[in-house]
Order: C-alpha cells, then structure tokens, then sequence
C-alpha cells in the first residue's frame, strides 16, 4: 500500500446538490478507498484500541467524508484489511447506515467517547443509540416540533469536553511515532480533525433536511445546543413559568472537573500487536520530552451524557408608550403581597407582547420612568420587551396586529407606537435615553401669592439654569445621599383661565431631574426651586411628561 | 377630532367611539388633556409635606418648652425640626444662630455615603444634633427619634433665619432613618398635630 490518499472527489464544503448526487455505492467507495490509503497495519492497532471508523477517518484528516451518510460497514472492512482478519478481533465498528447490519455497538470509542457513533446517555441516564445523524435529527426535529417553535434558520452550538483534544493529541503522537514514516506524516502538526468539526460536519446538513431549513452563516436566534458532558446534566433545562426568569442560560456542565481530573491520561509505553515494542525515537527532531505517549488511551464504560437544548436567543419587540393613567406604575410593584396601583405599563404591553411571540417569559426596559401618578403623553417614552425562547418570531403583520390589540384595550391606560422587532438590541438606547436625553415636562403649579407678570417674565427668561438637587427625600431611604447638578434647559408659563395662582409650567430637563421636589423645594434641599426664585411656597399638583427626546425608537 | 386613528379597518364595531385610540401626536390632543378645569382646583392644596408625610409632635422634649416635630415618609425616613410651640421662638429677636458643633463632635461634618448609608452615626432619641441660639438664651435640639442621622440641615449655619421664617420646611434641623422597632417603640410616645394644635393653642399647618 503507498502512503499516499487517494485524490477524492470532493473538495471543499460540498453543497447539498453535490451530497445528493453523491450516491450510497459512490459513498461506500471513496469511504472504503480512504481506509485504504491508510497502513493497515495503524487501522488495526486503532481498531484494536477500540477507536471508532469515524475517529479514525478524523485522525487522518479526513474532513469530507463526515457529510457522508453510509459509513463503513463490516464486509467493507473485510475487503480492506483482508479476507483472513476475523473482525471480531477487532474491537470496534462504526454503525451503519439505517436498517443494515450493525455490530458490536456497545464499545464505546475511547477517542469520542460515542460521540461520532451516536452513541450518548440521555437527561434521564439511559443509553441511546442511533444509528445515524439522521437519527440524531430525528430526535432534534420532535424535540422542536414539541415545543412548538416555528424556524427558519439555526445556529448549531456543539460543546464536547476539552479532554477529547488530549485523546487526539495522544493518539496523534503515537500514530506519529510508530507510523510516521508510512503515513507521510513527519511534519509536525496533526492534521486531525476535532470531534466538534466531525461532529458539526456529519449533523449539519441531515438537520438541514429534517428540519427543512438552512443552517445559516450569520447566527440565528433560534440555537440548537448539543452538549456532552462528564456528568449528568442539572435537569433544570425546563423553562420556568414565571416572568421573572426562563431565560436560556448555557450550561457548564462537567467541563471544569474534566480538565483537571486527567485521569484518562497515565503514562505507559505500548506494545503493537506484534510485540515489537515502540520505537521512541523521534522522527521529526522534536524533543518534547515532557509529551505522554498515553496509547492506548483508557477503556471507556460508559458514553457522555448528551443534553440537548433546542430554544431561541431573546428577541426584542420596541417601540414607545403613553401612560394615561395617574393610578398605574410602570413595572409591576408590589409590597407586602399588595399591588401599588391599578396596573402597570409592563404588565400590560408584556401580557400581549408574550403571546404573540409564545415566549416563556418577558423582561421589560424603558429609557427611564415616571412616576406612578405621572402621565407619559406627547410622542411617549422608548421601551423594549425583551422576550425569551419566542417559538416564533413576529412578523410584520402579527406586530401590527398586538399594538392594535394593546391600543384598543377596554381600559385606555396605557398604549404604544412604533411596534416592531428590534434587530439590534437596543441597550445601549435605552441607557442613553434614560441618562443623556432630555425630557419635557407639563406640571400644574400652586403658588402661595398671586402670580405677577414679572413671575412669568423671570420664569421664561431663565434658560440653561443649574440646580442643586440634593437626593429627594422621598427616595434617600434607596438612594446615594449626593448633591446632583442638573440643569434646567427652558421653561414657559402658561396661565390658567379663571385663576391667579395655579399654572402651567412647561419645562425641559436634563435627564434625571427631579421635577416635583424643582417646584416645591423638598424642604430647601433642591435650589434653586420655583419657590424660591418666586418667593414664596409653591406646590406641584401633577405632573405629565410630555416629551422624551430620542431618536430611533 | 383627532387627526389620526388606529382604527382604519372598517370594524363597524369601532367606529363609534369617540375618544382617541391612539397616541396623542396632536398638539390639540395633548392640551385637552394638560389644561385642567379651574372648577376642580383648590384654593389651597394639601402641601407636599401634607401630602407625603404623617406629622407628629413631641412637647417638651426632654425639657418643658422644647417642641419638636418628626415629620415621618411613607418609606420610613423621619424629617425632624422645632415645632412651632417651641420656646426658642418666644425670645426677642427669634434664633440667631446655630451651632452643630455639639460636645463631641460637630455634627454638620459628617458624610453619609451610598445606599447602604455606611457611616451614619447611630443615635438615641436624646441625642443631641445641635445647639440653637437667640440673644437670650440657647436650645439643645435632639434627634427625637432613635436611628441612623442621615442629613443635617447645615444651611442654617449661614442662614439661621430660616428657622424663624419656616421651621417646618426650609427650617428642617436633620433627617433620621429609624429601624422599624425602634420606631414604633418612640411613636408611641409622640402625638398627632391636631393633639399639639389644641396643647399649644397654635395652627399646625404645614
């Protein structure tokens, strides 16, 4: 046998026209002349350590072949390594393809662990075997079509433990050791093929075609999570009812405790078959003297426990509210198990946001807040509802659909504008919103004296004035006790018909300042107030933001 | 009326509402809703003192003729001060100065910080926060209430007058934060504003 591989057909990402003109006996060909190209002698000592086909196919390099749906059978490896060898020597065999023969599956590949034979422990600790990726796509496509999710795309997400790299590397040394020379493989670097990349090749498209969607280059929403791990998953994996969490959170399972406990990795020198013991020389002049030649690598009992996680990243629906209503606040608030107010902002748009997505759970965020007995109107405040595992993304129509629903609400208290799906999350908005932007605000005001003409002349001229806003002490029992500078940009006065102490003040703030304690000075803790500058006591009636000014939402 | 609904469908079941659906984009919509009827407004309102927070009193603080107020907000913080029965009031001349410099410590330097309020001294109800002066005579005024003192009204150091002007507001002497416990025990011992209205024969309004 020469040591050179045989030029194959395929090169590159093959597309999926290509796969499927690639027939079963083509397959079965390249496959088996791909064995072929390999010293027997080396795919004995790996079968012979209980390393998979598939493992074998990867140490070598061999990329293409995982897309391949057949895999090698046992009279396929008879014709490779002679008629003579009785196979039952050897330890290991790939499964094959659905229906035909399948043998000795209960061995566990000591390179993948299973991982490439599909061989795996569910959440609940038994064994499952299947035959193919296909199978594997099975299970994924009932596990989706049983949520319910709609997709159009997925990002495939495989995590494996780190130690399978060391099983290559091990593997790859020895196979450099003893082979080298036959294999061609003196140079250095180890052309294998990570169990991930296998992975990831050999599942993608038979997931594509169960699906009936494309895995797409830019990340999808929708993830699907294939995670093998040492140790039992957590079984947490159900989504959570309640609003306050359900998001998906990756889970670590293992993969610490696998990278410290080496104990797959002791040290022996091997015998090959033949008894000659292994030459330790080295071929390419590379002394690393500390690098284990850990072949064969342990005996593996048990497979990794496979979790499979199929749910979608956060999606985001924004646009922008009013309030109407002086008696609803804007996120849920309850003390000592009673609800302050009637209702809230959150809870109204989130209860008919989350149906239209059929999400598990939503988070709401505003660019800052008002109070619970201050109206938002005029263009309304952004907001965004971030909605976790949507099994479907809303389309334009189904939006338009909800911000009507939300608008047309028995109770008017609350409605929105500019519904629709955020690409971009939006954060870095939100936070400028509530802290850079400014706001504009309407607030009825008492005063103790009759307003004069001069009143309003002194109040209007003021423009950019700075004021000193120590903490309000209505939140100091919360809040950082500071002396915040804001400014006031402008204010108008509007008279009110039939009165010669209440008024209009219109005014436009910098972000964070605290209208209420402006007028009434909370006890001359915020200066300069309107009582001060008019001399004498002023109240604050109500207050309505009549403007935030941003962009974009 | 409004220049735009939401409703454009031809649902029959919409078309007669009157109100607007929708959000208020139209400066007319928006002042109909902002201008307020004269017919409902008080002369006088209900202040924002009277508004937020339970006022109670405790008469001869310690000392006959030493009133103080403990104005207490619904999220527990307590504003204490001179009631107006106070006998520093009667001398001639009224308060002249304030001093927070009392005995141990002057208490117009100390810095509370962060939500946790670190470094706010614990104190007794009798502990003293500062002195107050008129040409006669002067005046221990005390925490009233047993807690953290979060604040001190160190703008009467330059502007003693406040408190002749409005004790009961620009006047304020601290704010305390009370423990739960601590609070209920002391509130016992204080009494409502319309209890010391009738004692002192004063208007307690705030």
């Amino acid at each position: 046998m020469s040591g050179e591989t045989e030029a194959v057909s395929l090169s590159g990402t093959p597309t999926t026209a290509e796969l499927a003109a690639v027939s079963n006996e083509e397959e079965t060909r390249i496959l088996s002349d791909a064995i072929r190209s390999l010293p027997p002698q080396a795919v004995k000592d790996l079968l012979n350590s209980e390393v998979c086909i598939a493992c074998i196919l990867r140490l070598f390099g061999f990329r293409e072949h995982f897309h391949f749906r057949s895999s090698i059978s046992s009279s396929m490896l008879h014709s490779v390594l002679g008629e003579s060898e009785h196979l039952e020597h050897y330890g290991i065999l790939a499964g094959s393809k659905s229906g035909e023969e399948l043998e000795v599956q209960q061995i566990v590949c000591r390179m993948c662990l299973g991982i490439l034979q599909y061989l795996y422990r569910n959440d609940k600790g038994i064994l499952v075997q299947k035959l193919s990726a296909d199978g594997l796509a099975a299970s994924i496509d009932e596990m989706i079509k049983q949520d319910g999710h709609e997709i159009d795309g997925f990002s495939l997400e495989l995590s494996v433990p780190p130690v399978l790299l060391e099983h290559d590397n091990a593997v790859w040394s020895y196979m450099k050791k003893r082979y080298g020379q036959e294999v061609g493989i003196a140079e250095e670097t180890s052309k294998c093929v990570s169990v991930k990349d296998a992975l990831k090749l050999a599942i993608t498209y038979p997931i594509e075609n169960m699906l009936d969607v494309k895995s797409s280059s830019i990340p999808s929403s929708f993830r699907i999570r294939l995670t093998y791990s040492q140790t039992k998953p957590s079984s947490s994996m159900a989504k959570s009812p309640g609003e306050t969490n359900g998001s998906c959170k990756r889970r670590k399972t293992g993969m610490l405790t696998l990278l410290v406990s080496c104990s797959f990795c002791f040290c022996f020198f091997a015998a090959d078959v033949n008894g000659v013991p292994v030459r330790s020389s080295n071929f390419s002049g590379d002394q690393k003297s500390s690098e284990p030649c850990n072949f064969p690598l342990e005996k593996v009992n048990e497979p990794y426990y496979l979790a499979l996680v199929c749910c979608r990243t956060p999606i985001y629906i924004g646009g922008r509210y009013l309030k109407f209503s002086r008696n609803v606040s804007q996120t849920r608030w309850i003390i000592d198990d009673e609800r302050k107010g009637e209702s809230s902002v959150e809870e109204i748009i989130g209860s008919s946001i989350l149906p239209a997505c059929q999400g598990d759970s939503y988070k709401f965020h505003a660019a800052g807040r008002e109070d619970i007995d201050v109206r938002m109107l005029g263009s309304g405040r952004p907001f965004m509802v971030e909605v976790q595992n949507a099994r479907r993304v809303p389309s334009e129509a189904i939006i338009k659909e909800t911000e009507t629903k939300i608008n047309s609400l028995e109770e008017k208290l609350v409605a929105v504008k500019n519904l629709k799906l955020e690409v971009n999350n939006g954060w870095g908005l939100m936070h400028e919103g509530e802290s850079e932007k400014q706001k504009q605000y309407c607030s009825l005001v008492w005063i103790s004296r009759t307003l004069e003409d001069e009143d309003v002349q002194t109040i209007t001229a003021s423009k950019d004035m700075k004021v000193l806003q120590r903490t309000p002490i209505r939140v100091l029992h919360r809040r950082s006790p500071l002396e915040r500078e804001k400014i006031i940009h402008w204010m108008k006065v509007e008279r009110v018909a039939g009165s010669s102490q209440y008024f209009l003040l219109h005014l436009c703030t910098q972000a964070g300042t605290y209208i209420k304690e402006f007028v009434h000075g909370d006890f001359g803790r915020t200066n300069p107030s309107i009582g001060s500058i008019l001399g004498c006591r002023a109240e604050i009636l109500q207050l309505d933001v009549t403007d935030v000014k941003m962009d974009g939402f | 009326m409004a220049d735009h609904t939401v409703q454009e469908s031809n649902d029959p079941e919409k078309q007669g509402k009157p109100e607007f659906l929708l959000p208020v984009e139209d400066e007319g919509e928006l002042r109909k809703l902002l201008v307020p009827d004269p017919e409902n407004l008080p002369a006088t309102p209900s202040s924002a003192v009277e508004t937020n927070f339970v006022s109670y009193f405790a008469p001869d603080f310690t000392k006959p003729g030493h009133d103080q107020y403990v104005y207490r907000h619904a999220n527990g913080l307590c504003v204490v001060g001179l009631a107006p029965g106070h006998l520093a009031f009667k001398d001639e001349g009224g308060i002249t100065a304030v001093d927070f410099n009392v005995g141990k410590s002057d208490r117009s330097g100390m810095k509370v910080t962060g939500k946790r309020k670190k470094n706010a001294q614990h104190f007794e109800s009798n502990t003293a926060i500062c002195k107050v002066n008129t040409k006669a005579d002067s005046y221990i005024v005390r925490c009233c209430v047993k807690g953290s003192l979060l604040e001190v009204n160190d703008r009467l150091i330059k502007q003693p007058g406040l408190l002749n002007s409005s004790a009961d507001r620009e006047g304020y002497v601290a704010i305390m934060m009370p423990r739960p416990a601590d609070w209920l025990k002391v509130k016992a011992s204080l009494m409502s504003g319309e209890e010391y209205a009738k004692l002192r024969e004063v208007r307690v309004l705030n």
